[in-house]
């Protein structure tokens, strides 16, 4: 079902936690809110849950206003960071409480919890106690009991935080695929950049209880419309300069020749962008620098190079067989980028 | 070698706790022994017997466990919303929470119950207040009776309630009810459902606590009962201070010892079943 | 100097033995720094300090340590261990055959101890008597002005002429006795009590007592609270309330005459100074200090000319209060104590 946010304050005492936030989810949309923690976002989900209520500004569900609604009639089903399982309570049992809430039939919830068991795989543990199971099995029984009663909308609160890293990333592919079957719309919350770039439709990335930008992730990933978002959001770097005419001039690399309004200016440049191949073609500024760092990532390296009469830069290389190693700490290179690669920061 | 570590670090904790352990042997268990064997005097039980077939000590002891009971009861229905609103106070709250439950613990137990005396007493507080507005023509005698030593009893057992649970309250996650709400739960049957049995075990030992306490009271009953109520320890006390008739209070000592044990014991059992653990 | 402790200390040992000799007219004895005295605690230790324990120090120059409460489990267990605390100690007046029979005190000594002029009730071969208290009626003036309050134990039980709520001891001592006299016992013919007929008596009685009063404080604070009108209780803690002000007052009509008793616990180190210590509680000028303060008068006849006038009346043990007053039989109760008590108990439980 949609998901519509609109003009939400939140304030707890002096501190503004939502400063005006609009966002909209189409059905079935998976779109994940990234920012710092400190940022807003659990304050944001919980204005959605119903656990809190907004100062200002209205929650809609398909067409119902439900801003005013309790959450036990929100019908929203979530996730907890901690996956807050009734820990005297059965796997079936946790499960199976939405449906005992709504007064469902006995066979009606008994076969509707094996069959959200089943989608989650942990059909054999139904008898289990939550902590007779993992940190990734509670997650999934978490996500069967979110789920199971077929809630309008789906909230997931960090739910990977406390699992490891190889854990994490094949329950992110399995919720994805889960949500997708379901067609729920759901809004999800990280400061994982990477675990947001994997699984969102879209990204609303948020800063000091705003959002920053709203968009598909290749497209808030290329470019940024805050500096803040193009610093969260992959590793970059920003080149501070000086905007005249047709032209930014960044010390180190001369004149950028991009388009921007007169004044200072930052340009985003990835890593990836920087070439580090003086002889490659359709380069618009070049410069010398030294390296500083090299650090060897397997598939790449990272470079940290003094840039000459200007900053340092990060640089990232593909490493191929074929290629000759980086270049070593202390070493002097070339290095370069085209123009189209280089992104315009909006100030402000 | 990790095992050797553990092993010594093991052997440190014993010694750490050897004052302690030696101090309870010392003087709990050696004089309790020493309380039964007195009772078995000469070998004979005629000591039990006269208690077993006497039937003031009998009856005195059957009062006594239904005053406990009563008294755990209602300590139970006051201290549960008492210490469910500690556990979600903020800090003022919490802070004048304790301070008033603690309030009793500053002062002697004669001095609380001379309280409760101008507090309830015919010409007392109450009964003045009462006649004031017209709700009553002649004196409510709320002291003097079971009723006086019921309410002196839980006013100072109280807290040894609302503490245990309390404590089993705060290591609830509050996410838990909040889960719960979000699933559908109606704020009553989350209670019942998720946070009454999470409590549980607070719960079991605070009844413990204050049903063993209770059956050892008797200054409160002596003088809030007006005479009328007779505990067990007053008769045991009578014994070892009047009449220096020492293998009959140990006899009924021990016979009080076993009734509260085997209380221990069921509640132990009743503990053991339900799901304590938290995630 | 310090090259000579030895002889230095033995110097001072005979100065001592020099100075102790002529003053005390007896054999040399070694001197403690100290001695222990036991006894009830509260108001009384405070005046025992200004009194025997003053007197005491600066006669002998031994100091006088005091201790808390009575207690005749300790006693005993105290003596049966063999090595007592106490010098000397108080011995509740319950107690004070049995003492004897269970052999856990010294005989007195008749040199040292001067108890002449004593009436014989109160001379006894092991323990001093030193003190006497009741258990009379204390009552309201308010309720009972100019002497319109009831007088003996029979007028206690006419609730039609004597109303309002009233408050006994939840003890068989005492109500036994008061029992039988209202019903008629002449007071020279209590003992031995007659049981059955003394909880008839009390069955009568019975709905008009509103509290079984426990500890000593209660039928003060019960008269003080008007939550009764009439109360028996120790003459001492109704004495206080008339002289602070309250509207309480005693009635000594067959009241329970008692003693206060103190012994020297058999085996104690220091008994010649317990001995010493009992010799200076039998000063008539310090006994009526105590008389006058607390209304515990000694049996020394010179003390009631150290009293004030007015307080004369008040004391349970003054010409005219003595003789409406029968003497609790302390050897029926420690025989048939027990007994009598676990009668009582029944008879409380006993709705």
């Amino acid at each position: 079902m949609r998901l519509s946010v609109q003009g939400i304050v939140k304030r707890f005492g002096a501190t503004t936690a939502l400063g005006g936030v609009d966002l909209d989810l189409a059905e079935g949309e998976f779109l994940t809110i990234l920012g710092p923690s400190g940022s807003g976002k659990t304050t944001l989900l919980k204005v959605v849950a119903g656990f809190e209520a907004p100062d200002a500004g209205r929650v809609r569900l398909g067409e119902e206003d439900v801003t005013e609604v309790s959450p036990r009639q929100r019908d929203v089903g979530m996730v907890f960071q901690n996956y807050a399982l009734f820990p005297h309570l059965t796997v079936a049992q946790n499960v199976a409480f939405p449906l005992e809430m709504r007064r469902r039939p006995k066979p009606e919830i008994a076969k509707r919890v094996t069959e959200a068991l089943a989608l989650v795989e942990l059909g054999a543990l139904s008898g289990r106690l939550p902590r007779q199971l993992s940190g990734g099995q509670q997650q999934r029984v978490a996500l069967a009991r979110a789920v199971v009663f077929g809630p309008r909308l789906l909230l997931l609160d960090e739910p990977f935080g406390a699992l490891d890293r190889k854990l994490r990333e094949g329950l992110q592919l399995e919720v994805r695929r889960l949500q997708r079957r379901l067609g729920l719309t759901t809004l999800f919350i990280t400061h994982d950049q990477e675990e947001a770039l994997v699984m969102s439709d879209r990204i609303a990335v948020m800063n000091h209880g705003r959002l920053d930008q709203v968009g598909a992730p290749a497209e808030v990933y290329a470019r940024p419309a805050t500096r803040f978002v193009a610093d969260f959001l992959g590793e970059s770097n920003l080149l501070e300069g000086e905007a005249r005419g047709d032209a930014v001039a960044v010390p180190g690399f001369g004149p950028v020749p991009v388009a921007c309004p007169p004044g200072p200016a930052t340009l985003l440049l990835r890593p990836e962008a920087l070439r580090l191949d003086a002889k490659a073609a359709g380069l618009d500024c070049r410069a010398t620098g030294r390296v500083v760092e090299t650090i060897f990532l397997g598939l790449s390296a990272k470079l940290r190079i003094r840039v000459e009469g200007g900053p340092e830069v990060l640089a990232r290389v593909p490493l191929r067989p074929s290629t000759p190693p980086p270049a070593g700490e202390g070493a002097t290179v070339a290095l370069g980028f085209a123009a189209e690669d280089v992104h315009v920061v909006p100030r402000g | 070698m990790s095992s050797r570590v553990a092993d010594a670090r093991e052997r440190l904790l014993l010694l750490l706790a050897l004052p302690a352990l030696v101090l309870l042997l010392g003087l709990f268990a050696f004089p309790v022994l020493r309380l039964l064997a007195m009772s078995v005097e000469g070998g004979s039980l005629e000591y039990f017997e006269k208690a077993a077939l006497d039937g003031l000590y009998v009856s005195v002891l059957a009062d006594s466990l239904r005053i406990a009971s009563v008294v755990t009861g209602i300590c139970l229905v006051l201290a549960y919303p008492v210490a469910l609103w500690l556990s979600r106070a903020g800090r003022l709250g919490l802070a004048l929470g304790l301070f008033a439950l603690l309030l009793p613990f500053w002062t002697s137990v004669l001095v609380r119950t001379y309280a409760w005396m101008v507090l309830l007493g015919r010409n007392g507080v109450m009964n003045r207040m009462l006649r004031d507005w017209g709700l009553i023509d002649a004196p409510v005698m709320l002291l003097y009776n079971t009723s006086g030593v019921l309410i002196g009893m839980v006013h100072v057992l109280l807290p040894y309630m609302v503490f245990p649970i309390y404590a089993a309250l705060l290591r609830v996650d509050p996410d838990l009810g909040r889960a719960a709400e979000g699933l559908g739960a109606p704020a009553w049957r989350a209670f019942t459902r998720i946070t009454l049995p999470l409590s549980l075990p607070g719960v079991s030992a605070g009844c413990a606590l204050v049903f063993v306490l209770s059956l050892g009271f008797f200054i409160t009953p002596a003088l809030l009962g007006g005479g009328r109520v007779i505990m067990i320890s007053m008769l045991i006390e009578q014994q070892v201070r009047e009449f220096l008739d020492w293998p009959f209070a140990a006899a009924l000592s021990a016979v009080l010892l076993a009734v509260t044990l085997g209380i221990y014991a069921l509640v132990g059992r009743f503990g053991g079943k339900s799901h304590l653990a938290t995630p | 100097m310090t090259n000579h402790p030895r002889r230095r200390s033995m110097l001072l040992g005979s100065a001592g033995l020099a100075l102790a000799a002529p003053a005390l007219g007896q054999p040399a004895r070694a001197k403690p720094d100290r001695i222990v005295v036991n006894a009830s605690g509260g108001a009384m230790a405070n005046i025992f300090r200004r009194t025997y324990f003053a007197e005491f120090e600066k006669l002998h120059g031994i100091r006088v340590v005091d201790t808390s409460p009575v207690d005749f489990g300790k006693l005993r267990a105290m003596v049966e261990s063999g090595n007592p605390e106490w010098t000397v100690t108080e011995i509740g007046g319950q107690d004070a055959t049995r003492v004897k029979q269970m052999n856990l005190v010294e005989p007195l000594d008749a040199s040292i101890i001067d108890r002449s002029g004593y009436p014989a009730a109160a001379i006894d071969s092991h323990v001093y008597v030193s003190s006497a208290y009741s258990t009379a009626l204390g009552f309201r003036t308010d309720v009972f002005p100019n002497g319109s309050q009831p007088k003996g134990w029979a007028q206690f039980w006419d609730v039609k002429r004597f109303p309002g709520p009233r408050s006994l001891r939840n003890h068989p001592v005492d109500n036994l006795e008061f029992a039988l006299l209202a019903d008629g016992v002449p007071k020279d013919r209590l003992y031995p009590l007659d049981m059955d007929r003394a909880f008839r008596k009390l069955d009568e009685i019975r709905p008009h007592i509103v509290v079984w009063w426990t500890t000593g404080a209660q039928p003060a604070q019960l008269l003080v609270d008007k939550e009764v009108v009439l109360a028996t209780g120790w003459n001492g803690r109704f004495f206080e309330l008339t002289k602070s002000g309250a509207t309480v007052a005693t009635e000594f009509a067959e009241g329970s005459l008692k003693s206060s008793v103190f012994g020297i616990p058999r085996g104690t180190r220091q008994a010649y100074w317990g001995q010493q210590f009992i010799q200076v509680m039998t000063n008539p000028r310090l006994q009526a200090v105590y008389a006058t303060e607390l209304s515990y008068a000694g049996f020394n006849p010179a003390t009631m000319d150290f009293v004030p006038e007015e307080v004369r009346p008040l004391l349970p043990a003054a010409p005219g209060n003595l003789e409406k007053q029968f003497w609790l039989d302390v050897a029926w109760w420690t025989e048939n104590g027990a007994k009598a008590q676990e009668r009582w108990n029944r008879w409380m439980l006993r709705r």
